[in-house]
């Protein structure tokens, strides 16, 4: 597989492009951020948003959070910086740690917020996760569309408009750029063109209907609110970090300092190394593991990928820790073949249909990674409960 | 109170359906009292320019129409509707317009062996500021479809224009009064953006 000569990531990376020097426009979008962009006009940009909208309704703004290390910095800059009064608005998509859940109390008692936290039905969720993992071999279209849209629903409910999400994803793919001066809105055109896997709430209940209970309403955390609705709300849904430069590694270590936020294992990864990462999600391991089937690469590389584009690592290291710690088994493969009451072979069966060339996978040289401190923790099903209640058994 | 003439000259639904996805409950209006009561006016239009002006006299809207301009009330000319608002046309005989833009609307020359009607997308450059395109980039395409053009006498009415063979004023502004020749119910994301912008416009604008 070709690699980006600067970062290394590989041609089967979403949106990326080549130049002549084997560079991706992805490092080149950097380049731009670092070089061209007018902090300081933006700064201006942030402030006139916010004392838009201060004061005028319940809340100054909603804010969508995972406890991650984006959106904790994200409300932490808000409340510190701009004393905002916001709604944080937790969508719980089933299978978050502990670690995490103690962040989250410290953070929300630290800063003195209010909160909403909202998990949607497992039955269904687990529903949802054996539909994409069939079609998209991507099972997280419930966690994607819920964190996305659910907010929204809030910020209608509370006649909040405007919503502040952390990181723009110009950080990590091409869709959206920095150019042009254009501020990223996470709206409906985002959430249809990279979000929902290109199937809604709506394709999705007839996708599921004919074999399982369910009731259309269920759908609605997972629908995006009509633009109508939002448009009259006059809703602004923006990133933080399109208007101040975002760097994960410092935003990290100021909310470890500032409200003891802490990192934790994820399966397949270098622990000592990247411990701040995707440690929302029990299920992040079998994520990286299905990227690492399809495209041939997982996390470990992307994250080389930012710091080698960063100047923070040396090359010789990042194909190092890629070499060591690439493709290899999550524990969790056992607890997530059980929730949705697949085999392994079904399971590489599934995979195996959404590979992207030129990579090939190989399902039966894979070694396990070590399980994590809070594995033997995470929900396990009694035996009744194993697997999906069919309607009719197919 | 947002009013969208329709006198049954053609297909105002798309222009309303672009208002209210924005978040506003246009009403359309036909008779001349239903102008009194409105914030902001679109006059969306297509056809011909005499017979439609014909239509407005004998539904006694001319000088409604008139009047609400002079009220100050901002006011929106899509296609036909921007035509209009200029002193005179010449399609289907010459003929009187609202005389609101000094400008006269003539045929589109057909001399650079262009197609016409101009049908498409095509780019829109700025000539000037104005709210009604506060958010939206220059030179980003719009959708058009028109046999004739609107020639201003001042420049100072021109807000924008579109290289059509040479260069055709696509949008004109006087005070209270904007109009634009191509469509923005059928321009999507920027077309979506001028209709919200026209709709929180104060009216004010001073070249
Ligand atoms: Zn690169």
């Amino acid at each position: 597989m070709q690699k980006c000569t600067a970062c290394n990531l590989p041609e089967t990376y979403e949106t990326i492009e080549f130049d002549e020097n084997g560079v991706c426009n992805i490092c080149r979008q950097k380049e731009f951020k670092d070089e061209k962009i007018d902090w300081q006009r933006r700064a201006e940009m942030l402030s006139r948003v916010i004392e838009k909208h201060r004061g005028k309704y319940e809340y100054d703004c909603i804010l969508p959070f995972s406890g991650g290390k984006d959106s904790t910095y994200t409300l932490w800059y808000l409340v510190k910086h701009y004393k905002i009064r916001p709604l944080v608005v937790q969508f719980n998509h089933g299978f978050m740690r502990d670690t995490l859940m103690e962040n989250n109390r410290r953070t929300f008692k630290k800063l003195g917020v209010d909160v909403i936290s909202f998990t949607p039905n497992w039955k269904l969720v687990k529903r949802l996760m054996l539909e994409t993992l069939v079609r998209k071999g991507d099972f997280c279209w419930h966690c994607h569309t819920g964190i996305f849209a659910y907010p929204m629903h809030i910020a209608l409910k509370y006649q909040v408009p405007l919503i502040f999400w952390g990181e723009p994803s110009s950080e990590y793919t091409a869709y959206y750029n920095y150019e042009d001066d254009e501020i990223e809105q996470v709206d409906e055109t985002r959430f249809n063109r990279f979000i929902n896997l290109g199937i809604t709430a709506e394709d999705m209940y007839s996708m599921i209907k004919d074999d399982y209970q369910c009731d259309p309403r269920e759908l609605t955390p997972y629908t995006y609110p009509k633009l109508r609705d939002l448009k009259k709300l006059k809703y602004q849904s923006v990133c933080l970090g399109s208007y101040i430069p975002w760097d994960v590694k410092e935003n990290t270590k100021i909310i470890q300092q500032e409200l003891g936020w802490r990192g934790d294992q994820v399966e397949g990864m270098p622990w000592d190394e990247y411990s701040y990462e995707k440690i929302e999600c029990s299920m992040q391991g079998m994520r990286d593991y299905i990227k690492y089937l399809k495209r041939g690469y997982s996390r470990v590389s992307q994250m080389t990928a930012l710091d080698l584009r960063n100047g923070r690592i040396a090359k010789e290291y990042a194909d190092k820790l890629i070499a060591d710690y690439e493709g290899r088994k999550p524990p969790s493969l056992t607890l997530f073949l059980e929730y949705l009451g697949i085999s392994e072979d079904q399971f590489n069966h599934i995979v195996a249909k959404t590979v992207v060339p030129p990579f090939k996978p190989d399902f039966e040289g894979m070694e396990y990674a070590p399980k994590t401190d809070d594995f033997d923790r995470w929900y396990r099903e009694d035996e009744q409960d194993r697997g999906i209640i069919f309607k009719n058994p197919v | 109170m947002i009013g969208i003439l329709n006198i049954g000259l053609g297909n105002v639904q798309s222009v309303y359906n672009a208002v209210y996805e924005n978040g506003y409950d246009p009403i359309f209006v036909s008779k001349p009292e239903e102008l009194e009561q409105l914030t902001h006016f679109i006059m969306p239009g297509v056809g011909n320019f005499s017979a439609v002006m014909h239509s407005l006299e004998q539904l006694k809207l001319v000088p409604a129409i008139q009047a609400l301009i002079a009220r100050g009330v901002p006011t929106l000319g899509i296609c036909l509707g921007m035509q209009l608002l200029a002193t005179s046309g010449e399609e289907g005989g010459l003929c009187k317009g609202f005389d609101a833009i000094a400008a006269k609307v003539k045929a589109i020359p057909n001399s650079n062996n262009l197609r016409v009607p101009h049908v498409g997308w095509n780019e829109v450059k700025f000539t000037q500021e104005h709210p009604v395109f506060a958010d939206i980039k220059d030179t980003r395409d719009f959708y058009f479809v028109h046999s004739y053009h609107m020639e201003c006498l001042s420049g100072d009415n021109i807000i924008a224009t579109t290289d059509y063979g040479s260069d055709l004023v696509c949008v004109a502004g006087n005070k209270n009064v904007i109009g634009v020749q191509f469509h923005p119910e059928k321009s999507q994301k920027n077309g979506m953006q001028l209709l919200e912008n026209f709709c929180e416009w104060d009216g004010e604008f001073h070249a």
